[in-house]
């Protein structure tokens, strides 16, 4: 390592790059996955790679993953720097030394593959149902090993273990077919997945697929919607989440570009995304740009008050870099990316929010989202939801999916319950992928459902 | 070091297949029409998949320059995990005669220097500076790779083959006010394809004004023409219930070739051998030769996506479609999809036009449902009257059952070619 970086040392000057930082990853990973007993995947596997910026008014980056060519990879980087000939501005911060390993209780690197599979095995045994056709279960563990160094003498060791677990049961009746799923997760240890009540949450998981089949198209229209903690989270991930990734600001890509200090939403509504949660798939200690992550009001009483961002994007709006420069691997280049984000309680019990709704609709669980942060306009599907008449839960729906654009949604925000959950680990896509959580309470908003009812 | 491997291997009493690649790939970001980012990467690996007593296991390790006791230590790994795993191993593929495919590889992307790719970026950026309209702005990016691969297995295979790939995408943004986007983008085998570069900027600019000057989508219900961009978003919601493995999982729609999928006006392949397409190649990640396979013909299920697994399982004959890296088992996946033109002179139709869609991975592909956003539609065929926001909702075995018409052109787009086709839908 040490000549890693006196070659880059020797070459910054030789390309007159001001600033560099490498990153020399290693990663134990686990997967396996079975549908029907049939197992589909079982590897065990440990990558070694190196990752390489080089900032000269604008960014040089390459990767190798055969380490013999990281002389290579380096003098890449900092040619590329050079040849861009940007006139950018990059946050260098102070230099920080530091070792940073999550705890696990269990540690993954301490189990067989064979004892990963008998809690797969399990899990799938679980997923038992009357008309389910497919029971399929995923799970996948990583310990990822990671030196960080930079031009300033930054020097940081961090050791992040994350391991996920997915289920998920496929109904079948009379030519119909349902499907519904639960994850679980976060960063720690194998204690995360190993504590589950298998048995109760394969069933749940099997009943509502049952119950789907049985489930009716929603009405399309403009709606109330309650949604829950899980919907929440994916929906203030889609609709205001990447919208303030200070990138798509910076691009002029945002529809909420020079909106700071404007109010968005209710005063009783304040969105963080916070990186420094203990144990949740998002959580990190330190970004893949050496900047230790940092809880970020997006939003605070309902005003807009701070973006995400990056080395780049902090010193392009002249503000301290809070850390949410991250990476999927040490083959790509860090981009500004969320972690756990989550609206936070406010002041109505769940009850509460659902009579006070005439006609609307209650919506649950997380089928994924996208967004033109552009044009503000935003999808997501919910796994399942329910008519309100005058205050009482009634029909279950299926197939549901809502549309918005993000400053009407938020405009129209009416209600944020008091218990909050951040529990519903995923990934994120932008080109590549992070892990992340994200969550809340219950909220009640006008949204436009999509449906065939 | 692929020959060593393959050397440690022989007489060992098990199956085994190597699978290897090395290359090479740079990419370009540009933000506001200036290359802001710059990346040359370089990646090489082995996976080793290997078959013991109807169990199989894999494992992989990145690089391709390995001392004996490494190349050792990865066979150990692959062993132990088909003893633990249980995966049922239904062996590999034998010798067949790889497709004749052209135009997969261009020696100038290949041995492009650095320093002309950014160029080739810095152009891509001065042309969008020239063509961007008024209050836009543009981003977007150019991707140059190649890539060596090669399969080699127990039964005889040896195959390699050298493919480039040149990508190129630009993101018109417009505000004043109110706000568009348009988002254009294509993918290519070789470098003369930089002439469609300048088309590609100006359709973004043309789509983020349409996109700016577009009113709310009004509710509508009835005859609709989707463009071959909607409608792709719309099949890939059908495309994931051809899967063999779906199949077998009984997680499909479908259970064996001969149902009814759509419309007997409906034709849609799967092709390897389309000469210098994206999705082409000479054989696939297992050695079986690329294919132009029939998936649904006249409005029939005619055959599944298949690797040699669940070919296997199935009772079926691999359709060459299992893809990989080296980091991976094969998984089955397509290549290109086409859809065959008809004979409708749909083209000039001045009704509703919906053009694109987005959010098509939130619709269920068991029930077939969908309610996508529009991102773009027209209110007299397209380009006229746009519209964007409201929802497209439907059912996609429905529609593809209700196709009143195929348009005579395709349109191709990165690895999906498919003309317009006029349908009955739904808008609000």
């Amino acid at each position: 390592m040490e000549r890693i970086g006196k070659t880059a040392e020797r070459l910054a000057e030789k390309y007159g790059v001001a600033y560099y930082e490498l990153r020399v990853v290693r990663v134990r990973s686990t997967s396996i996955s079975i549908q029907n007993d049939h197992l589909e995947e079982l590897s065990e596997n440990e990558e070694v790679g190196l990752g390489v910026r080089a900032f000269k008014g604008a960014w040089g980056f390459s990767s190798a993953n055969d380490m013999k060519r990281a002389g290579e990879a380096i003098e890449t980087a900092m040619k590329a720097a050079k040849l861009l000939k940007g006139s950018a501005s990059v946050y260098v911060g102070d230099p920080v030394r530091d070792e940073v390993a999550v705890r696990q209780e269990v540690p993954l690197e301490t189990l067989g593959i064979d004892e990963k599979l008998v809690l797969v095995r399990d899990a799938a045994k679980a997923l038992k149902g009357e008309a389910i056709k497919n029971r399929s279960v995923s799970y996948g563990d990583s310990v990822k090993e990671q030196l960080y160094i930079n031009s300033t003498g930054s020097e940081i060791r961090t050791v992040v273990p994350r391991v996920r677990l997915y289920i998920a049961s496929t109904a079948f009746s009379s030519g119909d077919m349902q499907r519904y799923w639960k994850a679980f997760g976060g960063t720690g240890g194998f204690e995360l997945v190993s504590n589950l009540d298998l048995n109760e949450w394969g069933s749940l998981v099997s009943l509502k697929a049952n119950e789907l089949l049985k489930a009716s198209s929603p009405p399309a229209g403009s709606f109330d919607v309650v949604m829950d903690p899980e919907l929440t989270g994916v929906f203030i991930h889609e609709a205001l989440g990447h919208a303030v990734e200070a990138d798509s600001v910076k691009n002029g890509e945002s529809i909420l570009a020079g909106r700071i200090g404007e109010s968005l939403g209710p005063e009783e509504l304040t969105v963080v995304d916070d990186p420094t949660i203990p144990g949740k798939f998002g959580s990190y200690v330190y970004d893949d740009e050496g900047i230790r992550g940092r809880k970020v009001e997006v939003i605070r009483k309902g005003v807009l008050r701070e973006y995400l961002t990056d080395r780049e994007t902090a010193a392009h709006f002249g503000v301290r870099a809070n850390g949410h420069g991250r990476a999927q691997d040490y083959a790509h280049q860090p981009l500004v990316r969320m972690s756990n984000t989550y609206v936070e309680g406010g002041t109505w019990e769940t009850q509460e929010i659902i009579e006070g709704v005439r006609r609307g609709l209650y919506m649950i669980g997380d089928k994924g989202g996208e967004v033109d942060t552009a044009t503000g306009t935003f999808t997501f599907g919910a796994k399942e939801g329910y008519l309100i008449e005058n205050g009482e839960v009634k029909g279950h729906l299926r197939d549901v999916g809502l549309s918005g654009s993000i400053l009407g949604v938020l405009r129209r925000i009416k209600a944020i319950g008091r218990e909050v959950k951040v529990s519903f680990p995923g990934y994120c896509g932008k080109g590549q992928w992070v892990p992340v959580d994200d969550g809340g309470p219950h909220i009640l908003t006008r949204a436009r459902v999509g449906g065939l009812g | 070091m692929i020959g060593e491997l393959a050397g440690l291997l022989r007489n060992r009493g098990f199956e085994w297949e190597i699978y290897w690649e090395k290359g090479r790939s740079d990419s370009f970001s540009i933000e506001r029409e200036s290359v802001e980012r710059a990346q040359r990467s370089f990646f090489s690996g082995v996976g080793l998949r290997i078959g013991i007593n109807g169990r199989t296991g894999f494992s992989y390790v990145t690089g391709l320059n390995h001392r004996r006791e490494e190349l050792e230590s990865l066979v150990k790994r692959a062993v132990k995990l088909a003893k633990v795993g249980e995966m049922p191993f239904k062996g590999f593929p034998e010798v067949r005669k790889p497709a004749r495919v052209k135009g997969l590889y261009d020696r100038r992307i290949a041995e492009m220097p650095f320093e002309e790719a950014y160029s080739l970026a810095n152009g891509l950026s001065e042309r969008m500076r020239e063509l961007k309209g008024r209050n836009q702005t543009l981003s977007g990016g150019l991707g140059l790779s190649v890539v060596h691969r090669g399969v080699v297995n127990s039964n005889g295979i040896e195959l390699s083959s050298w493919e480039t790939l040149l990508a190129f995408s630009s993101y018109a943004v417009e505000m004043n006010g109110g706000s568009g986007s348009g988002y254009e983008w294509n993918s290519y085998r070789d470098l003369g394809a930089l002439k469609e570069a300048d088309a590609i900027v100006k359709r973004s600019v043309e789509l983020a004004g349409d996109s700016y000057r577009g009113e709310e989508t009004k509710p509508y219900e009835g005859e609709l023409l989707l463009c071959p961009e909607a409608f792709g978003s719309v099949l890939s919601i059908l495309l994931e219930n051809l899967r063999g493995d779906v199949v077998y999982h009984g997680n499909s729609r479908f259970s064996e070739p001969g149902e009814i999928v759509g419309s007997d006006l409906v034709t849609i392949l799967d092709d390897a051998t389309l000469p210098g397409a994206p999705g082409s190649y000479p054989f696939d990640g297992e050695g079986v030769p690329g294919q132009r396979t029939g998936l649904v013909t006249g409005g029939k299920l005619k055959s599944l996506l298949l690797d040699h697994t669940y070919a296997s399982l199935l009772g079926m004959e691999s359709t060459g479609n299992g893809l990989r890296t080296f980091r991976d088992t094969p998984v089955i996946g397509t290549s290109n999809i086409e859809v065959l033109p008809g004979k409708d002179d749909i083209e000039g139709f001045d009704g509703v036009a919906v053009c694109r869609l987005f959010g098509e991975h939130t619709a269920n592909p068991v029930s077939g449902d969908f309610s996508l956003p529009v991102e773009l539609a027209y209110g007299r065929g397209v380009g006229g009257d746009p519209m964007k926001g409201g929802m497209f909702v439907g059912n996609v075995f429905e529609l593809l059952k209700g196709i009143k018409g195929i348009g005579k052109r395709t349109v191709r787009k990165g690895s999906f070619k498919a003309p317009p086709v006029l349908v009955e839908g739904r808008l609000f």
